[in-house]
């Protein structure tokens, strides 16, 4: 395994973290600036930051915490889920470290992050109940928390595979055609 | 070729179209509303798939790229139903009543967004609208694809073989 072992896990690890952790806070800012910048009256970016948001929110006006009387890009739940994404990127160091393999989290975990986003979710939807924005964003909260857990684990292996790949081809073009 | 080597094509194949056309279809598409729901599931059943083809453990970037790939199906999926069935404003809105009646709030310009919606159809729109749900989808895809390999990718390892017995000075004999 040359090509992987060139470059130390713990250096990939903290690239990916700091990666990861960018397009957390630009995605973050970009959910806060939609309405900002209506307020501010530049309706069309404004517009295309909404826009940018809606294939992955409903934006229903009644579901959306608001800034400057506008409703935010995202509900209250998502508006949860980026949150602890946010939050759970900002206790991986504490908990896990930034030089070992990122380790998936165990299979009763994912079910106690994700249990109480299902059951408000499909009560919600049955119109068993409904519920209030808080404890909407307090269950995308709880899921989002648990997320960067799989994300960086994810990333990680994709970039030493991605790196290994390319090794190997660098291998073979100096080997020449047999 | 590395038998060991997943192949990801078929799985993201299968799992990408079935959640592409779940998201376009009216009310069903609801569910990409919490976190790509479709999306995510689609990229953990495509890595359930391959799990169950693989004769090993999945690594965490055998489901990145296997939700990825589910993902950029999906949208492709999504994008051509999309163009099939243009939106029909009137079932639009009978969805948007049912909602109502659940106690789902609208947009306060749900009827400039519903009108505005026929005219967003031309090629250029539709391409660029493709490159755009293809990245996201992507990326939510590699996150479902990687709950996928905690929940269903490891494999259980095979009993180890017995150590053989010593040859003891009594077998020697």
């Amino acid at each position: 395994m040359t090509g992987v072992s060139e470059v130390p896990l713990a250096r990939t690890v903290r690239a990916v973290y700091a990666a990861t952790a960018a397009v957390a806070v630009l995605w973050l800012l970009g959910i806060f600036l939609a309405p900002w910048l209506a307020a501010r009256g530049a309706p069309g970016a404004s517009r295309a930051l909404y826009a940018l948001f809606s294939p992955v929110c409903h934006q229903a006006a009644g579901r959306c915490f608001t800034l400057l009387g506008r409703p935010l890009a995202v509900c209250g739940r998502c508006l949860g889920i980026y949150a602890g994404f946010a939050a759970g990127l900002l206790a991986y160091p504490l908990l896990r470290g930034l030089s070992a393999e990122p380790a998936l989290p165990p299979a009763r975990a994912f079910v106690l992050a994700v249990l109480p986003l299902a059951v408000d979710g499909t009560a919600g939807v049955l119109g068993l109940w409904r519920s209030p924005l808080g404890l909407r964003f307090a269950t995308g909260l709880a899921w989002g928390t648990l997320l960067p857990f799989y994300a960086l684990a994810g990333a990680v292996g994709l970039a030493r595979l991605l790196r290994e790949r390319r090794a190997e081809r660098a291998l073979e073009n100096r080997a020449g055609p047999q | 070729m590395d038998p060991h080597k997943p192949e990801y094509f078929r799985p993201a194949l299968i799992a990408g179209a079935a959640a592409g056309v779940f998201s376009a279809i009216p009310g069903f598409s609801l569910l990409n509303c919490v976190c790509c729901l479709w999306i995510m599931g689609g990229a953990a059943v495509a890595v359930k798939l391959l799990a169950q083809a693989s004769p090993v453990s999945l690594k965490p970037a055998d489901g990145a790229l296997a939700g990825a790939l589910t993902g950029i199906v999906a949208a492709v999926a999504h994008t051509l139903i999309s163009m099939a069935f243009p939106p029909d404003i009137e079932m639009a809105r009978r969805v948007l009543g049912w909602l109502s009646g659940l106690g789902i709030e609208q947009p306060p310009n749900i009827d400039s967004l519903l009108e505005g919606s026929t005219r967003l159809m031309s090629p250029g729109l539709v391409i660029l609208g493709l490159f755009v749900t293809a990245a996201v989808f992507a990326v939510f895809g590699a996150l479902g694809g990687v709950i996928g390999v905690s929940l269903f990718g490891r494999k259980a390892l095979p009993p180890a073989a017995p150590p053989a017995a010593p040859r003891g000075p009594a077998d020697a004999s």
